[in-house]
């Protein structure tokens, strides 16, 4: 990406302080469009890792808020207000991607070149006949078993995010099957993320049902 | 000069509306003409048959027992709504709601009608706004055209833009909408002990919000909300009501449904409810007729009974919020009370269980909104740079699909500003135009959202069918409002959108009515204007009578009867003219005359002085006799 770093100018262009973000200037609050080179790591200037940082997301993403929100550009132009209010909305886009595990593995995937849900619907191996199976005990469950479904589902879920993380970072320079396989991992989280759903609207143990 | 304006703060309550102002010091409430205690509007209007406005705010509500058809109250109720979705709503109200336009049945925006006008929700409350501005305009000795104005957190798209329009038409730039238990974390949140994972718990009389938030190095960050825009204390009132009702029916045959009587209950519920925060038990007696008497004792037992499924709906909302925003109740660590309602102690009881502590009751719960919408004005003002506000949607906003489902774009409790596309083609050759029914809401089908509107993609250059790709941005912006742009991406041509609000007035009726609004302020200025020049006018001609007393025998009998003639005169037009230029010429005209006895008076008191002791100083002998 270092080539396309060049294209993001170093100092601002008015104050000529230098730039540490690429869409506002820290000195004098100059906006600058999100450059095409730039993607959601570099936007919130965090390094390009799934096991990135989280603290740092946060600070970050707090940090640039205090300098690009509409409401410090109040009664400026409204072209300010205009461009002030359209890169809070692609910067809390970017945060709310990095901030899930599951969407910031989707996004690299796609940055990747992956195949996309549309693309690849597949899951991994038995997944379907496992979650209707589930499904059918779910319908006879009573308080007791439905917890114990939760929690199960919720390791489940932990596992496979495990998976999806140690294959993410090496998404770039991986092969079409391994994108492939990523993908079928990503989809998998929806169904747990579904059952999961439906299991938290009926009775459930409180502990578990705050995790659901 | 634009920035040296102060940007106010205005609580628009359901049942009261206050205004407020921050500096330096912190936010204070701004009062009424009657003084320091004189700082909540009741959110009344009173009309005569025609629709003219009449009184406005106290003096209104002493007027809704006499007046209940043109005494308008809960207006906002009604903000975005329209009629269709209002029919549980309806006959709670005395006066009449019809739709502002009978002959499109694509929009439908419940109006209030009064004589053979309708006005609009919009309106109303501008009314409000306006004396409420006219307030702040006396605090300050000068005009007042920045606001901000609170919303119920989980006010959709159309109320928040009625909103926003009462603004436009009261003379209002509404620099900020803020939603209401925001605004309360911002006035509690001040001070910077506060800081930490915090729950707005906010009933007021018609609505109901909640929020949950982290307020840290002042930066407050809504992480969820839920709510419902039509719960609140005026529905523990009906329940009163209803029980009344139905037991004066039981016991005296007399069913009660005249809006006099109607009201007369509203106000009696109202007491009773606000004496069992107090007590344990409370009184009711109503002459039914014929000297046939209507009494019992209300139990707060009894009450809390009535009013336990409302308070149940609020818990269920607390704990939707809490799940979406992945809390525990011990992550809480306060819960802040806010609106009227929450002096109820039932109220307080259940959510002390729910959140697992003691509610924070320290704040006034009827002032707390209006405080921080004034700190939300002096952030936009730049005079409080430390605090920033991060809120959420409260709605999930998507389009109809084929098939009448809701495809959602955007979900509830994403961090606002937000953003999302969607690309849309066409299905005929050469068709220019596109139309797309947005909708907020969470059910998956189109019919059980609510449609905020028809979206018309025009000026799209023609090309066979499918080919166009138009890109749609929908962006909610900080205010909670919904921005739609367009543009055809093989053209790149801009496609311009045009909105029809389902529930709300065009940009052209909002100007036609802000307009409308202006010239009602010029005559008002113009009978302003009218009743200073007559009061300049009475003070000239006084003072001429009197040099006449202690003078005119220094002049001509002559000078005298023109004088007195010319006294007369004015006088008379005075009282048939309406028009204050030309009355003030005619002042102007009468004071020339009155020169030479005024130099004649000027002489003899001067030489009166000379001959005098000189215990009177000259210049206060001037005034008296000059």
């Amino acid at each position: 990406m270092a080539s396309q770093d060049s294209t993001l100018p170093a100092k601002c262009l008015k104050c000529e302080t230098d730039l540490s973000s690429p869409i506002v200037c820290e000195g004098c609050s100059t906006l600058y469009p999100v450059p095409k080179a730039a993607d959601y790591f570099m936007l919130l200037g965090v390094e390009r890792a799934f096991s990135l940082d989280q603290d740092k997301l946060r600070a970050s993403f707090r940090a640039l808020s205090r300098n690009i929100h509409p409401d410090r550009f109040s009664g400026q132009p409204p072209e300010v207000m205009a461009m002030a209010t359209r890169l809070s909305a692609e910067m809390n886009q970017a945060y709310a991607t990095l901030e899930d595990p599951a969407r910031r593995a989707n996004y690299m995937l796609e940055l990747a070149g992956g195949p996309s849900a549309a693309d690849v619907r597949d899951v991994p191996g038995n997944l379907l006949a496992e979650v209707m199976m589930i499904r059918e005990e779910m319908e006879e469950a009573d308080r007791d078993d439905r917890t114990r479904i939760c929690e199960s589902l919720l390791a489940q879920r932990a596992d496979v995010l495990d998976q999806i993380g140690s294959l993410a970072d090496q998404l770039a320079t991986a092969d079409d099957e391994t994108k492939t396989n990523f993908r079928k991992l990503l989809n998998s989280i929806k169904y747990y993320d579904n059952l999961l759903n439906e299991l938290a609207e009926g009775p459930l143990d409180s502990a578990v049902n705050e995790r659901a | 000069m634009k920035d040296a304006e102060p940007i106010i703060g205005i609580d628009l309550g359901t049942t009261n509306s206050l205004v407020a102002y921050a500096d330096a010091a912190g936010p204070r409430l701004i009062h009424g003409p009657l003084g320091d205690d004189d700082v909540i509007l009741p959110s009344v209007v009173a009309f005569d048959e025609n629709g003219d406005k009449m009184t406005i705010g106290r003096e209104a509500r002493a007027h809704a027992v006499e007046r209940p058809l043109t005494t308008i109250h809960s207006i906002k109720r009604l903000m975005g709504r329209g009629v269709a979705d209002m029919a549980d709503e309806l006959s709670h109200l005395p006066y009449r709601v019809e739709s502002l336009h009978d002959d499109d049945e694509n929009r439908d925006i419940a109006s209030v009608v009064i004589g053979n006008n309708r006005l609009s929700p919009p309106e109303i409350s501008a009314l409000y706004l306006r004396t409420l501005a006219q307030w702040a305009e006396r605090h300050f000795g000068k005009p007042v055209t920045r606001a901000v104005i609170t919303v119920p957190a989980h006010f959709d798209d159309a109320q928040r833009q009625a909103t926003r329009d009462a603004g436009s038409i009261a003379g209002l730039t509404v620099e900020r909408i803020v939603n209401e238990p925001t605004a309360a974390a911002l006035a509690y949140g001040l001070d910077r002990m506060n800081e930490g994972t915090i729950a707005v718990y906010d009933l007021g009389g018609g609505t109901f919000d909640i929020s949950l938030l982290t307020i840290e190095d002042g930066i407050f960050e809504v992480l969820s909300t839920d709510g419902d825009t039509h719960l609140g204390g005026d529905d523990f009132d009906r329940k009163l009501i209803a029980m009344f009702t139905t037991e004066i029916h039981e016991q005296f045959g007399v069913d009660i449904n005249t809006p006099t009587i109607k009201q007369q209950l509203r106000t009696l519920a109202e007491n009773i409810k606000i004496r069992l925060s107090e007590e344990e038990t409370a009184p009711i007696e109503i002459a039914i007729n014929e000297g046939r008497v209507y009494q019992r004792i209300v139990t707060r037992d009894e009450f809390e009974g009535m009013i336990a499924p409302f308070v149940d709906r609020t818990i269920e909302a607390c704990n939707r919020a809490m799940k979406a925003a992945g809390k525990r109740a011990d992550d809480i660590d306060k819960v802040v009370m806010v609106g009227g309602s929450t002096r109820v102690p039932f109220v307080r009881r259940r959510v002390g269980e729910v959140f697992d502590t003691t509610p924070y009751t320290a704040l006034n719960p009827d002032q707390v909104v209006a405080l921080g919408a004034a700190v939300q004005g002096s952030i936009l003002a730049g005079t409080q740079r430390d605090m920033l506000l991060l809120d959420v949607t409260p709605l999930s906003l998507g389009i109809e699909t084929l098939g009448g489902a809701m495809g959602k774009l955007l979900a509830a409790n994403v961090r606002i500003p937000c953003q999302a596309s969607e690309t849309f083609t066409t299905f005929q050759d050469g068709q220019t135009a596109v139309k797309i029914n947005v909708l907020q809401g969470e059910r998956e089908l189109a019919k059980d959202c609510r449609s905020l509107g028809v979206f018309e993609l025009r000026d799209i250059p023609p090309m066979p069918s499918g080919i166009p790709k138009i890109e749609v941005t929908f962006l909610i912006d900080q205010n909670g409002i919904l921005n739609v742009f367009a543009k055809e991406q093989r053209s790149g041509r801009a496609a311009s959108v045009q909105i029809i609000p389902s529930h709300g007035l065009t940009r052209e009726e909002v100007k036609q009515r802000e307009t409308e609004a202006l010239e009602h302020a010029r005559e008002d200025m113009a009978a302003h204007h009218l009743i200073d020049v007559r009061t300049t006018l009475e003070f000239d001609l006084n003072k001429a009578e009197h040099m006449i007393e202690r003078f005119g025998h220094l002049v001509s009998v002559e000078e005298r009867t023109k004088l007195a003639h010319g006294i007369a005169e004015i006088r008379a037009f005075a009282e048939t003219s309406n028009d204050p230029v030309a009355i003030n010429e005619k002042r102007e005209a009468f004071n020339r005359m009155t020169i030479p006895l005024a130099e004649v008076g000027m002489t003899a008191s001067l030489q009166e002085q000379d001959t005098s002791t000189g215990e009177v100083s000259g210049p206060e002998k001037a005034s008296r006799s000059g």
